[in-house]
């Protein structure tokens, strides 16, 4: 595994209902990130489709492996990167059970994808009325580090971070589609879950206005003490390149121990008490 | 949480941002060649000018003054103008007085002292004018309808309300005052008493029986989920005025929303036909 591995944040605005112009631009994308010689490509949640979708989805989630994951897997090995981005995904066993899901792929092909656990139903979203959400946690050992995956409102539960974490993750990717009424939850969530579990993380969200929502972009890199490491711009269309340095970790750990200070025990209160709320 | 009128402070700067976003994105996936909007004279109208203006530029927004003569005041004619003049679009004059008469001539149960109706034909027949502006020059239909007028059902419904988009509609009156000043409104511009002319000397805040700082307070604390009473004790006033403006903010649902059919089909228009809006 490499010790410092370069990232690029392709915070885009995904055109809705329309794969053909959105999987275009993440080739395009991806080879311009390739050229400042980023080992690992994210895209934001949904960025295959957009998010408004509505009842639209059921045209366009596919299973995974599909014809878009396909397309993106040869895009990895032709450019030799990992590319993590978002899709509605179909269950391979029914014909209209929707998972919201990031995909990770490699230079040797699929290597996993996470299925959104919370789904957010209030306010402007609807989540809960499309998607089933996913149950596990996840963390893949990859060439360019062991990476967790989560999804926009999963940030808000610290127990999915945590998990990936006590999973072997040190870099924990949270893509996204929040509109600007929330960014400051985010700018202030990304920080803490970083912080909290002494890993990197990257968020990626979308740019762009759909339906009147407008997602606020602001793509970031987080240091394992919380400290911004890169930033996309607000509101609009981005690319950055930035720089993992896994060897930073350590330092995070001895200096923030919260890994060594675990409780286990209150973790049974937590179930317990979650259960009778 | 203290209501207070600090709750309604924004950051005009990020406001003025985003509306403008909104408004240039929304034309550009429309494919539409700009924007009509109606001028009374009133600061939502100026301000929706203004922020079209500087979205997409004053060449390609229409302000179109709709007087009649029944309410014509030469005040609002010339702010309306100012406003053209200092946010660069083009404005146009359609006295729709011979139309009106035409509606009140030809309408057999036409009844001359019943204001509201009356005056409701002049809103629709204003928005019939920016339509056709609208449809004839491939232009959205910019809307002016701010969130205290629109939640208090204060508009005619297919009237004032009636446009493509309503860059306002989540600001409630006395923040758009501010984000008019913020956008370098003259101060007594900003405060302008409002009026839907729809008679002569209506003014809103007498038919709605609150200074709009109050209401805006009262429907800030209702949007929020607090209940009349608490309202009525934060703000010292009478539970009963609370109660009355959340009661008109409840009936009137029926004016936001598509005219309702009874459930009978797999999926149905206006409730469960969920669909992505296309304007491209």
């Amino acid at each position: 595994m490499k010790e410092k591995i370069k990232l690029a944040l392709a915070q885009i605005s995904s055109k809705r209902e329309n794969k053909k112009e959105n999987l275009q631009k993440i080739e395009e994308l991806t080879v311009k990130a390739k050229e400042q010689e980023a080992d690992l490509v994210i895209f934001p949640e949904l960025s295959l489709t957009g998010y408004v979708l509505h009842d639209q989805i059921y045209e366009l989630a596919e299973i995974i492996p599909g014809p878009s994951t396909k397309r993106i897997e040869e895009l990895a090995k032709k450019t030799g990167t990992h590319i993590i981005f978002g899709m509605p995904e179909l269950s391979e066993k029914t014909k209209a059970t929707i998972f919201n899901t990031a995909v990770f792929v490699g230079p040797n092909g699929f290597i996993g994808k996470f299925r959104k656990m919370y789904l957010p139903t209030h306010s402007v979203f609807e989540e809960k009325r499309y998607f089933r959400p996913g149950y596990q946690p996840v963390a893949f050992n990859t060439p360019v580090g062991n990476i967790g995956l989560f999804i926009c409102y999963d940030i808000f539960f610290p127990e999915v971070c945590r998990l990936t974490r006590l999973k072997g993750t040190e870099l924990m990717v949270c893509i996204s589609a929040s509109p600007a009424v929330r960014r400051r939850y985010f700018e202030i969530l990304t920080a803490a879950r970083a912080l909290e579990n002494t890993a990197f993380l990257a968020y990626v969200n979308l740019a762009g206005v759909e339906d009147g929502l407008q997602f606020w972009g602001g793509s970031r890199l987080l240091s394992p003490t919380g400290d911004l490491l890169a930033k996309a711009k607000y509101d609009e269309e981005d690319l950055i390149i930035c720089e993992v340095d896994y060897s930073d970790i350590r330092a995070a750990e001895t200096f923030i121990p919260t890994l060594r200070d675990l409780r286990p025990e209150l973790f049974d209160q937590l179930k317990k008490y979650s259960e009778t709320l | 949480m203290k209501l207070a009128p600090s709750v309604l402070q924004l950051n005009l700067t990020e406001v003025e941002k985003r509306i403008r976003r909104f408004i240039k994105e929304y034309v550009e996936n429309a494919s539409a060649d700009g924007i009509v909007l109606g001028m009374s004279g009133g600061i939502d109208s100026g301000a929706v000018a203004a922020l079209s203006s500087r979205s997409i530029g004053g060449d390609k927004v229409i302000g179109l003054m709709l007087p009649e003569k029944e309410t014509y005041n030469s005040q609002d004619v010339d702010d309306a103008k100012f406003v053209a003049e200092k946010f660069g679009l083009k404005t146009q004059v359609c006295d729709i007085t011979p139309v009106l008469e035409s509606f009140y001539k030809t309408i057999p149960i036409f009844d001359q002292g019943d204001r509201l109706c009356k005056g409701n034909i002049k809103a629709r027949t204003r928005m019939i004018y920016l339509y056709y502006y609208a449809n004839k020059l491939n232009k959205i239909v910019c809307g002016s309808s701010d969130k205290s007028e629109t939640m208090m059902g204060y508009f005619t419904k297919w009237g004032d309300i009636a446009a493509d988009i309503s860059p306002l509609m989540d600001l409630y009156k006395t923040q758009v005052r501010k984000l008019a000043e913020h956008l370098g409104f003259p101060a007594d511009l900003a405060a302008k008493p409002s009026t839907p002319a729809l008679w002569p000397g209506q003014l809103a805040e007498t038919e709605l029986g609150l200074k709009y700082g109050t209401l805006d307070l009262i429907l800030y604390g209702l949007e929020r989920f607090m209940t009349p009473e608490e309202i009525s004790q934060q703000l010292s006033i009478q539970k009963i005025l609370v109660e009355k403006v959340k009661n008109r903010w409840l009936s009137v649902e029926h004016k936001r929303r598509l005219p309702l059919t009874p459930k009978i089909e797999y999926r149905t228009v206006g409730t469960d036909f969920r669909l992505p809006r296309h304007i491209y």
